[in-house]
């Protein structure tokens, strides 16, 4: 019985862990520019391709299959770096615009990903073989855990862990924070919000592609596996509170393990309970969990 | 580069030549009563989303045929010319179906995949009176059939025989088995390959437990929760009907915790995606199922073989079954116009064509082939029991089994489970 908890949970927390970086990536963009990126799960997607590709370039060249864990994590931060195009490219020109051409916007680039994905990789999956399994097992508590699920679950927490310090130990802290807070103040006072909105969109960018990156190794790249993923992230937000950290981080865990409950007690209910989560949040507490809160807490 | 396929099929004597289809032999000339202009066929395929691989397999497959027809002459001395769309959803697909018919003018409509689509299209087919070979799509809704007996509807083989194959060759390679888990997709086929599953097993092990059954949603790529439940479950067996990018996801996530080493698998549809099942996550010992054809088959014909080949040097990647639907469509209805003309004299009538087409056995990639007098194709199943011994870096199937639909797919006007039900074991 307590082998069969471990497993359920563990694999909670490792889809959470995934999610919970898509959804930050969410949070960051919407608490200082206030756009609904629904393209975070396109990022996601893409940092998957990019991390396959990472990887099976780094094994051709020879690299010992251990440290393939560099190439993908390097790869996946590096594509991050599209955050940069996508915003002075093109969010830039929405934002005093009404939030349906943002969201428009936004969903353009979903279908626009998927297809440059599917020009770029084809369109049969790509994985990364058996890279997955060189790092083993442990056994908690009788159950066998795949040991990168824990080196996964540990990454997301210790960038977790890194952007709460940034956010609220830094000075670029608490710019973000100041301008999450109130733009025309932030601005009046000399922040330069062209510069801070392009920073913190690359920044949600890198959230998703290295969320993306990370999850390859055990799954596999498919050009539409953002759209399931955005589709879980919204339920983590509107949980969690929009805008909202923390709400990102409680969110995905109450999703993620609820999830894997659901599965193991009674599988037709998957889905369901999530939204019944997220219908009973959204009527008994609007704002989400933490949604009064501001982006920092 | 051809002239050596020439040469190689005239050195292999008379019956291999009849066996590769025989474009060789084929006159260029156009014949009497023949229009010198290029006979359009249409082609439908998925190219966007979950089934995409499948849909391109399927369009390769019948590119390389008609590249083939036309360097032997083309059907009758016309050359063959693919008018191609895109399968997506039911609503718009019909409307390219009817812009292939009406405004191409083409004198066949090949491809179709999903059950969705393909069960809108059947009636459509019908009202345009124009041939219409579906690849992999039925007019099934669930297990029993919608369209009795079309008249221009050609569909393919019944949703469900894969799962009915592995049903009957569970209690084969695998004994003592008492208690069964299933995983599938959400929808129609997920359900019917299991429900059919259960039927077949029940009727070879009938104090047989179903203990687990999982339906994720199609496109889920993390099966972690699901594998933990599955292990919970304690069951003898794990059947999954999976057959894209999710087969090797689960194969992967599995391996992972070790579900094999005490569980045996059963992979009805996961050949589809045979070359992503790498050895170092594929155990060997579980059923996998290949569909109708085997890219690896030693008993293959020098057809299959020149195909896998070619495939693999164009594409890099090795051949799955969908090559092998599209490829026989395709060359059944060159086979139907040659029988046709035969009494003719002229370039056949459509109606001319869907006649010849009734009954008529062809040579394809995995062997012959043919379509039943209902309109349903008939072919052999492939399928084993994987091993790693191959020069491969995933895993193959060792013994192969080779299970024909007249074994396996319940006769024109049968109901699947009173069928199944009836069966003397």
């Amino acid at each position: 019985m307590t082998q069969h908890v471990v497993s359920v949970l563990m694999s909670g927390i490792f889809h959470a862990s995934i999610l919970f970086l898509v959804s930050a990536g969410l949070q960051v963009v919407f608490g200082v520019q206030k756009i609904f990126n629904l393209a975070c799960g396109s990022f996601y997607a893409l940092g998957a391709y990019v991390g396959v590709s990472a990887v099976q370039a780094y094994a051709a060249a020879g690299g010992p299959p251990a440290f393939f864990i560099v190439p993908l994590v390097l790869g996946g931060l590096l594509i991050g770096i599209v955050g940069v195009v996508v915003e002075r490219g093109l969010l830039r020109f929405v934002y005093d615009r009404d939030e349906t051409f943002q969201l428009l916007l936004t969903f353009a680039l979903v279908l626009m990903l998927e297809d440059a994905i599917r020009l770029t990789w084809g369109t049969s999956p790509l994985s990364t073989g058996g890279m997955y399994l060189v790092y083993g097992q442990v056994r908690i508590l009788g159950a066998a855990v795949p040991v990168y699920n824990l080196i996964v679950i540990a990454a997301s927490l210790a960038i977790a862990v890194g952007i709460g310090a940034l956010l609220t130990r830094t000075a670029f802290g608490r710019i973000i924070r100041a301008a999450a807070g109130n733009r025309e103040m932030a601005e009046a006072l000399g922040v330069d919000l062209r510069r801070l909105y392009a920073v913190v969109f690359t920044l949600g960018t890198a959230l998703g592609t290295i969320g993306g990156a990370l999850v390859i190794p055990a799954t596999a790249a498919m050009s539409e596996m953002g759209i399931e993923l955005i589709v879980e992230a919204f339920a983590v937000v509107v949980i969690g509170g929009l805008g909202s950290m923390r709400g990102a981080f409680v969110g995905a865990l109450v999703v993620g393990v609820l999830r894997a409950v659901a599965i193991s007690v009674y599988p037709e209910l998957e889905m369901l309970l999530i939204y019944l989560i997220v219908i009973a949040v959204l009527v008994l507490r609007p704002r989400g969990l933490f949604g009064a809160a501001a982006t920092a807490t | 580069m051809r002239a050596s396929r020439r040469d190689f099929l005239t050195g292999i004597g008379a019956a291999a030549v009849a066996a590769a289809g025989a474009p060789a032999i084929v006159s260029a000339q156009a014949r009497k009563g023949v229009p010198s202009d290029p006979v359009k066929l249409g082609v439908l395929a998925i190219r966007a989303g979950i089934a995409a691989p499948v849909g391109t397999a399927g369009l390769r497959g019948t590119e390389w045929w008609a590249d083939r027809v036309n360097n032997g002459g083309g059907i009758l001395g016309r050359k063959v010319q693919l008018v191609v769309e895109e399968e997506s959803n039911p609503k718009d697909t019909v409307e390219r179906y009817r812009k292939l018919v009406l405004q191409e003018k083409v004198d066949v409509v090949l491809g179709g995949i999903s059950t969705g689509v393909t069960l809108a299209l059947g009636t459509v087919a019908e009202d345009l009176a124009t041939p219409w070979l579906s690849w992999d799509g039925t007019t099934q809704k669930g297990v029993e059939e919608t369209m009795p007996n079309p008249k221009w509807a050609f569909k393919s083989v019944d949703n469900e025989v894969e799962a009915i194959v592995a049903g009957m060759l569970t209690p084969k390679y695998f004994k003592g088995i008492k208690t069964v888990a299933g995983i599938g997709n959400d929808y129609s086929y997920g359900h019917d390959c299991w429900q059919s599953y259960q039927a077949v097993l029940k009727r070879y092990i009938p104090d047989v437990k179903f203990v687990l059954e999982l339906f994720p949603k199609l496109g889920v790529t993390d099966f972690t929760s699901h594998i933990a439940a599955i292990q919970q479950s304690k069951a003898d067996l794990l059947m999954c009907s999976f057959w894209s990018g999710d087969a090797t996801i689960i194969m992967k996530q599995a391996a992972a915790v070790g579900l094999f080493r005490t569980m045996k698998g059963v992979f009805t549809t996961a050949g589809g995606v045979h070359d992503s099942l790498k050895k170092d996550f594929t155990p060997e010992g579980l059923l996998l199922g290949y569909n109708t054809m085997y890219f690896d088959d030693p008993k293959g014909s020098p057809l299959l073989k020149q195909f896998v080949r070619e495939y693999k040097a164009k594409y890099n990647e090795y051949p799955p079954y969908e090559c092998d639907h599209a490829y026989f469509n395709a060359e059944s209805y060159k086979a139907a116009v040659e029988k046709a003309y035969t009494s003719a004299q002229e370039w056949p009538s459509k109606a001319q064509v869907v006649k010849a087409l009734e009954g008529i056995e062809v040579e394809s990639l995995s062997g012959r082939r043919g379509w039943r007098e209902d309109h349903v194709q008939m072919c052999n199943f492939y399928q084993g029991l994987t091993t790693h011994k191959n020069a491969y870096d995933f895993a193959t199937i060792n013994p192969i089994e080779v299970v024909s639909t007249k074994q396996a797919m319940k006769p024109a006007g049968a109901k699947l489970f009173d069928w199944i039900n009836s069966w003397k074991i």
